[in-house]
């Protein structure tokens, strides 16, 4: 299977930023943003879908760190 | 109008008169001291020798000539003198302080940046001692090219590169990066000072790159990227000549995978040594520029 070419990988980043701008839009929600997910899903590759899903993931939570900095878990419990 | 002038020279000098005064009259006194007890003792109301002297000093005529005797002349001289040339002397004052504050500031700016620009020499120096010692890109490689020319290390020396290591299943990070390297790259093509720098694009996934994959991934990028790719240990072997990271990633159903590498762009000098790195935040401009000092200020790094 080759590589997207880079027509393809423009289509791909062109959905994948619809679907991201309707996420924002809605507020992070899946069901209202359905068939963007479909046309992203059906123009890159599972791979790529997977890599964008988490990349996606990523930003948002370090918008948050920014925004709201950053509180420490109570880590584990020491041994006694 | 002369008189009023004089009149004010003549009060503002007039405790220095009075001053004077008594140094008249010590010197009248010696040989008026007898006249004076004289005088005193016959309780005439004749005016003493100071107080004539005082008069006279302090008379004018009616004309505001100002009959001056030779004390009050030669104080009125000297005052004269002094006013002018005081005045005189404060505007030079003035000028020379400006011009010496003026000198003492460039000075201390001179100096400034001649230490800072011996800074950074040092630092430069350093620099290419650190880089001398790692001699990072030393040994051979050999790989085929894009065309299916077996192309080496040697192939490129003499040579400037910038390297980037990738792979063309690479979703988005690879291309963003090529593009940026092709900018550059046709930036410094535009610089007709500087020699032409070559592109070189090495796959870190020889299993599924091989020569066709490449050579319908480099047409996307700059005319002169030439594509690299071997058998996994010929790749290998370049990626380890320049401590180059690449980890492929869990396959999916499709047999598909992204290879997790080090995404930064190489600068190679002429004797095929690396000097200098870029990553995702330098931007097409910093690294051009960057490059260009580089080649400016080419030293090499091989003591031969």
């Amino acid at each position: 299977m080759t590589a997207p070419n880079s027509a393809e990988r423009k289509a791909c980043w062109g959905a994948r930023d619809l679907l991201w701008k309707c996420l924002d839009d809605n507020n992070d929600n899946a069901e209202s943003c359905k068939n963007f997910q479909g046309e992203f899903e059906a123009k890159c590759p599972a791979q790529w879908v997977k890599y964008f899903t988490k990349r996606r993931d990523f930003l948002k939570y370090k918008e948050q760190m920014e925004a709201e900095g950053f509180t420490p878990t109570d880590g584990p419990k020491q041994p006694s | 109008m002369l008189g009023s002038k004089c009149v004010l020279r003549d009060l503002c000098g007039g405790g220095r008169l009075l001053r004077n005064l008594h140094h008249m009259q010590r010197s009248f006194g010696s040989s008026s001291s007898s006249s004076l007890t004289s005088q005193s003792q016959h309780g005439g109301l004749r005016p003493g020798l100071p107080q004539l002297a005082l008069r006279r000093i302090l008379s004018y005529d009616r004309h505001g000539g100002l009959r001056s005797g030779l004390p009050q002349l030669a104080l009125r001289r000297f005052l004269s003198h002094d006013q002018s040339s005081s005045s005189r002397s404060a505007h030079m004052k003035l000028r020379t302080r400006l011009v010496v504050t003026l000198l003492f500031g460039s000075g201390l700016m001179a100096a400034w940046w001649w230490v800072y620009s011996e800074k950074q020499e040092k630092l430069r120096q350093q620099r290419i001692e650190q880089l001398r010692r790692v001699a990072l890109g030393q040994g051979t490689f050999s790989l085929l090219d894009h065309k299916g020319q077996r192309r080496t290390k040697k192939d490129f020396l003499d040579h400037w590169v910038l390297l980037y290591f990738g792979f063309t299943h690479c979703p988005d990070i690879c291309p963003d990066e090529l593009d940026k390297l092709s900018a550059v790259v046709s930036k410094l093509d535009g610089d007709p000072s500087l020699p032409p720098v070559q592109p070189l694009f090495i796959t870190v996934d020889p299993e599924r790159d091989d020569v066709a994959a490449l050579a319908s991934y480099v047409k996307d990028f700059h005319p002169r990227l030439i594509g690299l790719t071997g058998t996994p240990e010929e790749v290998k072997h370049a990626g380890r000549d320049y401590r180059v990271y690449a980890s492929p990633g869990p396959k999916d159903e499709d047999g598909d995978y992204i290879v997790d590498h080090t995404i930064l762009i190489y600068l190679l000098s002429p004797d095929g040594l690396f000097l200098d790195y870029y990553n995702r935040m330098k931007n097409c401009e910093q690294i051009t520029e960057s490059v260009r000092n580089h080649i400016r200020n080419y030293v090499p790094l091989n003591s031969t």
